[in-house]
């Protein structure tokens, strides 16, 4: 058994001990996912904490501030205070709060990023849930995020999450829109709506050492660059973190909870994170490919994760250097550049498909792409962008 | 048969709090329950792709529809709601039983038909969408055209009576 397999290693030996023991085999079947399903939460969880501490210390560094030194070496036992914080904080519900949806909110928001999590391959011989239909369940959880996150807003009885769940909704829904048109294009190039097979669908190199991603074609490269924008969007991340705005509305939907639902929120935010990131990866990067010929001796999960890694430092980067955007802004941006620009690599993804990968594909679908941008791009910033704005009573 | 009889009776409960409640969106959550359910149900039968295109299209649906029914109504019509509902009731039976009954007798037909239930598992997205876009294409554009109507009734039914819906710039 070689590195390869470690991560798989403890649903093995589960499964090994139960067959041991004369377990029947619908008990080893159950036990062994579970054991898979326990795998991937616990990473994730670990990863949750960890990335709770890299962002505050990117953050800090990226504001010339030191940043959380106090508990542990550098920081590091940083989560775990904050986890015991949370844990024996008073957990508040607000005398106007539905009781029901107020509880179930949270829990409904961690759900669907574990779920999200468990179809994604993370390795060749790591794939928690191979599900032929493994993109459109992913995308059929995802829809629940933003039911849980308006329960939220509504049950809390108080303006202020009400207007963050508002926001969120309008920002969801906007967004998830160029978010799926982005990934078709990968399925009709890839022919399947298997995660794993779509990365299969990206092995080999060009040239002997340009990966066979689909960020390095036309479509996959506009695509790509849109569906990392519309993730951003979709995790509520800074510059689209209009829902939990704090200099604006408090916490957004969060605003009226405290304590252990508090921490699910940021529990769910971040496996939610994880999952899209994941998510991109496997679509445009080329899931856990590795990056360059002659690197197969290092197990495909590190490939993954060190990508995972890049990827999630780039949010951070984004969020230690831009601005919040408004909400008129975040909509025309969505409505007027994103949308089209996704159902223009449509056409670009099926050339691409019947006309193959030599130059003439080349030729025809980096016009049909570039003009259109160039042309947005003017309009956009000549017509639609939005003016100076003068302040009546604050001058 | 066992997820069956689980399932059925809950998507009945569900959907009769959708119609009985009066807050607009307790009525629209538990619409996203029904429709939630129903999608598990399809999963059940073996029709994976239906079950999961039914679960994101209406889940998120639903959360639209939540935030037009804040914007629609205001927090006075529970009461209006409750006063009216003999008559809803007459209404909304006179609706639904016609469509009941057009079902039951197809579903009939159907069974009596006795074709060899082909299962839902042997049938790929490929076919799926290839019959979907040639055989059913008049079905899918009467549809398209069905959703365009309903957008405009709920537009005709969002403007207040007799008066002009102020423009952001009126205020």
């Amino acid at each position: 058994m070689s590195l390869e397999h470690l991560p798989r290693l403890p649903q093995r030996l589960v499964e090994m001990l139960l067959q041991n023991f004369g377990a029947p085999e619908w008990l080893v079947l159950i036990a062994g996912f579970l054991v898979a399903a326990s795998t991937v939460v616990g990473v994730f969880a670990g990863g949750f904490a960890l990335l709770s501490l890299v962002e505050r210390k990117t953050l800090a560094r990226a504001q010339n501030r030191i940043g959380p030194n106090r508990a542990g070496w550098f920081g590091i036992l940083q989560p775990v205070a904050d986890g015991i914080k949370m844990l024996t904080k008073e957990d508040i519900v607000p005398a106007k709060a539905e009781k029901i949806l107020h509880l179930l909110a949270p829990i409904m928001i961690v759900v669907p990023a574990i779920l999200a999590l468990g179809v994604i391959p993370y390795g060749r011989e790591w794939i928690p849930v191979p599900l032929e239909l493994g993109l459109l369940f992913f995308f059929a959880v995802g829809a629940m995020t933003e039911v849980s996150i308006f329960m939220a807003g509504w049950a809390s009885g108080s303006k202020f999450p009400m207007l963050g769940a508002m926001r969120a909704i309008s920002q969801m829904v906007s967004y998830e829109l160029p978010l799926m048109i982005c990934a078709l294009g990968v399925v009709m190039v890839s022919g399947t709506l298997s995660l794993p097979d779509i990365v299969d669908r990206q092995g080999g190199f060009h040239l002997g050492f340009i990966p066979a991603w689909n960020l390095f074609t036309p479509w996959g490269l506009v695509a790509g660059l849109l569906f990392y924008v519309c993730s951003i969007a979709e995790a509520n991340r800074c510059p689209f973190d209009l829902p939990e705005g704090e200099s604006e509305i408090v916490a957004g939907h969060m605003t009226e909870y405290s304590g252990f639902k508090y921490a699910l929120f940021f529990m769910g935010e971040y496996l939610g994170l994880f999952a899209i990131s994941g998510l991109g990866i496997t679509l445009f990067l080329g899931g856990w490919q590795a990056p360059l010929p002659g690197l197969d001796f290092v197990p495909t999960w590190i490939w993954f994760f060190a990508k995972l890694c890049t990827v999630i430092f780039s949010f951070l980067w984004i969020r230690a250097t831009f601005p919040r955007v408004r909400i008129d802004q975040l909509m025309r941006f969505a409505w007027l550049c994103m949308i089209p620009m996704a159902l223009l690599t449509l056409p670009a993804a099926a050339i691409w498909h019947f006309a193959g990968r030599g130059l003439l594909s080349w030729v025809v679908t980096v016009p049909l792409l570039l003009i259109p941008w160039v042309i947005i791009t003017v309009i956009y910033n000549k017509r639609l962008a939005p003016t100076l704005r003068t302040y009546r009573f604050a001058e | 048969m066992i997820p069956l009889l689980i399932l059925t009776p809950l998507i009945l409960l569900a959907a009769l709090g959708a119609v009985w409640k009066a807050r607009p969106v307790h009525a629209a959550l538990l619409l996203a329950l029904t429709l939630a359910l129903n999608a598990i149900l399809y999963l059940v039968l073996g029709a994976d792709f239906i079950g999961l295109i039914q679960f994101m299209v209406y889940v998120g649906a639903v959360a639209v529809l939540i935030v037009f029914s804040l914007l629609i109504t205001r927090p006075g019509d529970e009461a209006e709601e409750i006063a009216r509902r003999p008559r809803s009731l007459v209404t909304g039976l006179a609706c639904s039983l016609p469509v009941l009954a057009v079902l039951l007798f197809m579903v009939s037909r159907f069974e009596t038909a006795g074709s060899a239930a082909t299962d839902a598992r042997s049938v790929s997205i490929e076919q799926l969408g290839t019959t979907l876009f040639t055989t059913h294409a008049p079905a899918v554009m009467a549809v398209g055209v069905l959703l365009t109507a309903v957008m405009i009734g709920a537009a005709l039914f969002a403007r207040e009576p007799g008066k002009k819906t102020p423009t952001p710039s009126d205020s």
